[in-house]
């Protein structure tokens, strides 16, 4: 009687197990590998470097922005290098019709998927003005320069 | 040694500039475009100027709103219809003499106080004045408690009650937070002038001048010198950066 129990027990398992895995290679087959990840937009212009290597910016591009706007708004050090209007700039079209809350912001496209909630953009443009005076292409000092003009000694 | 050479040439160069623009003068003493000393956009500011305005209220025409609409439209502020509540960053005051019936007429702003009584009473230090004068709401600290509303003498303060659709991305405004003029101080970090002193250039008054208070050969220094220019509430000892005359 016990042998049989443990018998039916195991076959429920087998069961069980077969069938999450016939589910999970369902899922897989069915959309492919990018769903499950989020769909970040590619900047702008793909030959400009971003101020810092892209492993440094997933993980530390809160730091960067929150020491510059101290020193924007209480000091009014206006470099571009660490500004969030000069991320924007660079990684949302100007006019774009995607606001921040859609998968399609830059911003939001992580920050949605990640689960975690920002207030930037309460207070700040999350898209560049169509009369930009900061934009990359009429910057006499660019923020993706080599340091050498710019937050060198940062 | 670089980063030197090249803040020396850039330094020549505003240097330049700034003799070039000041040449532009339509008529003597009026300029197209008034070029302040603009400091390099990696350095601090510093004590050494003390931005300031002078009105002259003789010259501010009643009924003109010149400054109201382009400091509204500079910094992206819009009204709900309900005056009671609007959001209000500069605003025309109209005060009629009983026994003269003489009428003067005078915009009204934050007066950015040497002693601001909004930054004594901030209770997170939002509230502040930056090493020029200039003084601020560090609205990602702010925490909308608006004492600083109540401690201004000068109604200079607002409240924004609203969520802020599409705010200018050199002036950020959200909900939440309190807000007042900021002497445009996204214009002047880069050698320019406020968006209400080039209203009422253009509008053709020249009510108000803006300059550093601290330099003795610019031209509202001059003008102080020569003229004269009151505090709004003097008594209060406040050191207000906002001068008028005429009243």
């Amino acid at each position: 009687m016990l042998q049989l129990k443990q018998l039916m027990h195991k076959s429920l398992l087998m069961v069980i197990g077969s069938a999450l895995l016939a589910l999970s290679t369902a899922v897989y087959a069915d959309g492919d590998k990018a769903s499950f990840m989020p769909d970040i937009p590619e900047p702008k212009d793909e030959s400009l470097k971003c101020v810092q290597p892209e492993d440094e910016m997933k993980k530390n591009h809160m730091e960067y922005i929150l020491h510059q706007r101290d020193k924007t708004l209480r000091e009014g050090v206006r470099t571009k290098q660490y500004s969030l209007k000069e991320c924007i700039n660079c990684h949302v079209e100007k006019n774009s019709t995607a606001r921040f809350g859609d998968d399609k912001h830059f911003c939001s496209s992580c920050h949605n998927y990640a689960g975690v909630t920002i207030d930037c953009f309460q207070c700040h443009a999350d898209r560049p003005s169509s009369n930009n005076k900061h934009s990359q292409s009429t910057s006499s000092f660019p923020h993706y320069a080599d340091n050498s003009v710019e937050g060198a000694s940062k | 040694m670089i980063e030197k050479t090249i803040n020396f040439s850039r330094r020549i160069f505003v240097e330049k500039t700034a003799t070039a623009v000041a040449g532009l003068s339509i008529a003597p003493g009026v300029f197209l475009n008034q070029v302040a000393q603009a400091k390099p956009a990696d350095q601090a500011v510093t004590s050494d100027v003390r931005w300031g305005m002078l009105i002259d209220t003789n010259k501010c025409a009643t009924g003109c709103t010149a400054c109201v609409s382009a400091c509204n439209e500079e910094n992206g502020i819009q009204s709900h219809n309900r005056p009671a509540t609007d959001q209000v960053w500069i605003r025309k005051v109209k005060l009629r003499d009983k026994q003269t019936g003489h009428v003067t007429s005078l915009p009204m702003m934050c007066q950015h106080c040497e002693h601001p009584p909004c930054v004594d009473v901030c209770p997170t230090g939002a509230s502040m004045k930056r090493e020029d004068g200039i003084v601020l709401v560090d609205k990602h600290i702010c925490i909308g408690c608006r004492y600083c509303m109540m401690a201004c003498p000068y109604k200079a303060r607002s409240f924004a009650h609203e969520t802020v659709t599409d705010p200018k991305e050199y002036a950020p405004r959200g909900k939440g937070t309190v807000e007042a003029c900021t002497l445009c101080v996204h214009r002047v970090d880069e050698g320019g002038t406020p968006a209400c002193v080039e209203a009422c250039n253009a509008a053709e008054h020249g009510a108000m001048i803006f300059g550093d208070l601290k330099d003795p050969n610019s031209e509202i220094s001059k003008e102080l010198e020569k003229h004269g220019g009151k505090q709004i509430r003097a008594d209060l000892n406040l050191n207000t950066g906002v001068r008028y005359q005429g009243i």
